[in-house]
């Protein structure tokens, strides 16, 4: 069973051309790593998949239904949730209040004026599971932008988890965090993929990480795919060290 | 019917002209800055009374040459006092002071110089028509439409040829790259409002001789002109210039037949193309969400 | 009951004394009855305001429009319809609120100062109709010849026109009203919607929210409460003025709710109540009032831009 789909995507800025002709495609309870230099075009496609912009060419397909041209909150409603290089938050809001509005929304709540005590219940025992599971039930009361950041992207992921996603899109989930922190989130993402059994797609520069976590690895170069292949694969792959190499060069 | 069709046309297009020289200065402001100048009209009222003032001493045409300057120097002072510190903020923020600046200098202008309306001389070979036939078009409109022509050129030749012109032009894109550029972004910012305020400050002036002056004259421009950005597109000069000849011709041209609804119909087009095409005639996608 | 839950037990519990005894304390402080309700109406319409501009974040300019079609629908009803203050709220809030679900509809596409921009544009329409169609409007001059009828409970009947402590207290009814529903759905769900749009609208949109249709209910709701708003306002006087329908009206209500201090649910009732109060003051000792009221605007951005109550409250939500 397929989860994404992506076939032959190009995504042209006027005459930058961003991502090249780059097909991918993710089976159910794979964790999928996108790598390349910088400037190789991952945040664009990441963008492309979670809709911020269509594509000028190719197609894209989750749980096997097309989405090449569906906005951003339809594909939420789908079932992918993202993340953001700088973490999107709601941050004068505490911990609790960011949580429980994705699982507001996600019960189907979010026109409603009122919701009966039994409701009501059912959210707050759901928050209770998500702050459990990323760890965050000692701050659920306090506000999200005074967190270290660890723990914002941490209170981020369960925002994204609390919309009972089919795909986890993590765009650089260790950006900009100290070592302790990073092994913190890579636990966290460990236990999501071994243990909830999520599919998850993910950017990342910390290639411990990457090699700690991933399924399979699919490297961008200069918008274009590299190579695609189990860690031990890349790892061993002469034109993806070139491509870093170069990078350093 | 020809013949007062035309009249209304041609009225329409110097109507029109004036939006122009009104909405660039405002677009100007609004797409390097983000600030919606509610004050604009005041400095227009201001650079009337400038000129009416200096007029017995240095005529009409020394006028027409230092009020907007003048006015640009009051628009600097006002930008650099009031408006910078608010630049990282909200623009709610600015919007309520150029909101609170638009009362002050009515009141200021009234006190200065008293509430009734105030002659403002025009030479007078060009007060006269050109021919009988065509009596409408006197000389000094004629003289206001080739003037606003000239400086409209001027501008675009500004923003085109000169460096400060395309940083202005690089800014409204993306400011912050600007910026890192190591570009004076906020010297930048005074420039273009002062250039915004010099437009206004000569429309002051050209109105004063067409309308009379008085306090309240700046606030009956200022919607055509928001209305005139509206429909020519957010973040396009060229997109101000066609809205505001558009508006002027169409208000014109409605005068002959309901002559009650002929600033209705601005309202009436600006509904239209927010229906049709929200982004506006010339606009580009994108701007200023 | 938690720390936090009394503390706001106890203020609410304040505000609703002050407002209930009005009429007694402000008597022998120089102000009177009337002064009380005209701050009770324009507050709630700085709160609707709010409703949009302090808890969705959304920059809406032209507000002051619908508070107008609010005042001439009740002053119309009154006038041609029929004899009844009850309908003739309803049918103000009606064309409030209804011309404000289809103006939005046009101009949720925009944000930003673009969406103010529109806005004000689109107020202007309405100023300007009740300008030209003076036959139905009355012009310049304002609409006149109705007034506030008794209300008929069944088993009494109420004067509110001629004692203004009456119309004060069915003003406050009404008052409670609004601001009970106003505070219910900032509460609800959907509410949290609106304060997740303006926390951070790209998470909001990536949680799966709709946002311009969100923000078309938020503006709808609150063109509903503007009109609401006017429509007693027009009896506050039993009049309708064009000038209310300007956006200069709209300037004013923003600038309450900013002075007030926009996290508040209360703040903008008191700044509409120190705006008014100093309006009133400024205009009885000097022609250059308006100036001084500018000069309030650019004081306040510059130097007190979170209010009243930003400056001595927490993070106040509703």
């Amino acid at each position: 069973m397929t989860v994404l789909e992506i076939r032959n995507v190009t995504k042209r800025f006027g005459s930058l051309v961003a991502v090249r002709d780059v097909s991918l495609s993710v089976p159910k309870g794979e964790l999928r790593a996108i790598i390349g230099p910088n400037g190789a075009g991952k945040t664009t496609f990441f963008n492309l998949i979670s809709g911020f912009f269509p594509p000028t060419a190719g197609s894209i397909a989750f749980d096997g239904r097309d989405i090449t041209q569906l906005p951003a909150h339809r594909r939420v409603t789908l079932g992918m949730a993202r993340t953001f290089q700088i973490t999107e938050i709601f941050p004068e809001l505490t911990v609790l209040e960011n949580v429980r509005i994705g699982v507001e929304v996600a019960s189907g709540y979010r026109l409603r004026p009122w919701i009966s005590a039994a409701e009501r219940a059912r959210v707050h025992h759901r928050v209770e599971e998500l702050l459990k599971l990323t760890g965050l039930t000692a701050s659920s009361g306090r506000l999200v932008g005074e967190l270290a950041h660890g723990h914002q992207r941490a209170a981020e992921i369960a925002m994204a988890l609390a919309l009972r996603p089919h795909l986890l899109l993590l765009d650089e989930p260790t950006a900009g965090m100290g070592d302790q922190e990073t092994y913190e989130i890579t636990q966290l993402i460990a236990r999501l993929h071994r243990e909830e059994k999520f599919t998850i797609v993910l950017i990342e520069h910390d290639m411990r990480v990457v090699f700690h976590l991933a399924d399979r690895i699919t490297v961008l170069d200069q918008g274009s795919l590299l190579a695609e292949g189990t860690p031990q694969e890349i790892a061993a792959n002469e034109a993806v060290q070139a491509a870093y190499l170069g990078q350093a060069a | 019917m020809t013949q007062l069709l035309l009249f209304n046309i041609t009225n329409g297009l110097i109507i029109g002209a004036f939006y122009v020289l009104m909405a660039l200065g405002l677009s100007l402001i609004l797409n390097l800055s983000n600030v919606i100048n509610f004050a604009h009209g005041g400095f227009l009222v201001i650079g009337g009374y400038i000129a009416y003032t200096v007029t017995p001493y240095i005529g009409f045409w020394g006028a027409l040459l230092v009020a907007p300057p003048l006015t640009a120097v009051i628009g600097l002072v006002v930008e650099r006092v009031l408006i910078r510190p608010l630049y990282g903020r909200d623009p709610l923020y600015s919007l309520l002071l150029t909101f609170g600046l638009a009362f002050i200098i009515e009141d200021g202008t009234r006190f200065i110089w008293g509430a009734q309306g105030k002659p403002v001389t025009i030479p007078e070979f060009l007060a006269q028509p050109l021919s009988y036939e065509l009596f409408f078009i006197t000389g000094y409109r004629l003289f206001m439409v080739a003037l606003v022509v000239i400086v409209v050129a001027l501008l675009f030749v500004l923003l085109r040829y000169t460096r400060m012109g395309i940083r202005i032009r690089a800014g409204t894109l993306d400011l912050e790259t600007v910026a890192a550029l190591g570009i004076n972004i906020r010297m930048l910012r005074s420039l273009n409002f002062a250039v915004g305020i010099f437009l206004a400050g000569l429309s002051g002036v050209l109105a004063a001789g067409q309308l009379g002056l008085e306090p309240t004259m700046g606030t009956g421009l200022l919607m055509p002109s928001f209305i005139a950005i509206i429909v020519g597109g957010v973040g396009s000069l060229t997109g101000t210039l066609l809205g505001g000849l558009l508006i002027g011709v169409a208000s014109g041209m409605t005068a002959v037949f309901f002559p009650a609804a002929s600033e209705a119909v601005m309202y009436v087009l600006m509904a239209v193309v927010l229906l049709v095409r929200p982004r506006g005639l010339l606009g580009e996608e994108g701007m200023m969400t | 009951m938690s720390a936090e839950q009394a503390r706001r037990l106890v203020v609410l519990a304040a505000i609703w004394i002050v407002l209930l005894l009005a009429p007694f304390w402000m008597a022998p402080l120089g102000g009177y009855t009337a002064l009380a309700t005209r701050v009770l109406v324009l507050g709630l319409a700085a709160m609707s305001v709010n409703f949009l501009l302090g808890f969705t974040g959304v920059l809406s300019f032209g507000h002051a429009a619908y508070f107008g079609l609010g005042a001439y629908g009740a002053g119309l009803t009154l006038k041609y319809l029929a004899l009844s203050t009850p309908l003739s709220l309803l049918l103000g809030m009606l064309l409030g609120g209804v011309a404000g679900a289809i103006l939005g509809a046009l101009i949720v596409r925009r944000r930003g100062v673009y969406f103010a921009m529109v806005t004000i544009a689109f107020g202007q329409v309405f100023y300007y109709i009740a300008f030209q169609w003076s036959s139905l409007t009355g012009g310049d001059d304002g609409l006149r010849g109705f007034s506030r009828q008794p209300l008929d409970l069944g088993f009494v009947r109420v004067d509110i026109l001629s004692s203004a402590n009456n119309f004060y207290y069915f003003v406050l009814v009404c008052f409670a009203l609004a601001v009970a529903v106003m505070g219910f759905i900032l509460r609800s769900p959907y509410g949290r919607t609106m304060i997740a749009i303006r926390e951070n609208e790209r998470r909001a949109r990536f949680l799966g929210i709709p946002v311009e249709r969100h923000i078309w209910i938020a503006f709808t709701l609150s063109c509903f409460f503007m009109g609401f708003a006017g429509a007693l306002y027009a009896l506050v006087n039993n009049f309708a003025d064009p000038r209310g329908l300007h956006y200069s009206q709209s300037g004013d209500f923003v600038m309450m709710a900013v002075m007030g201090g926009m996290r508040n649910f209360w703040g903008p009732l008191l700044g509409a109540a120190v705006f008014v109060i100093l309006q009133d003051y400024l205009s009885s000792v000097t022609i250059n009032w308006m100036s001084f009221v500018g000069m309030l605007f650019v004081l306040v951005v510059l130097f007190f831009p979170r209010g009243l109550l930003g400056v001595v409250g927490g993070r106040g939500r509703a």
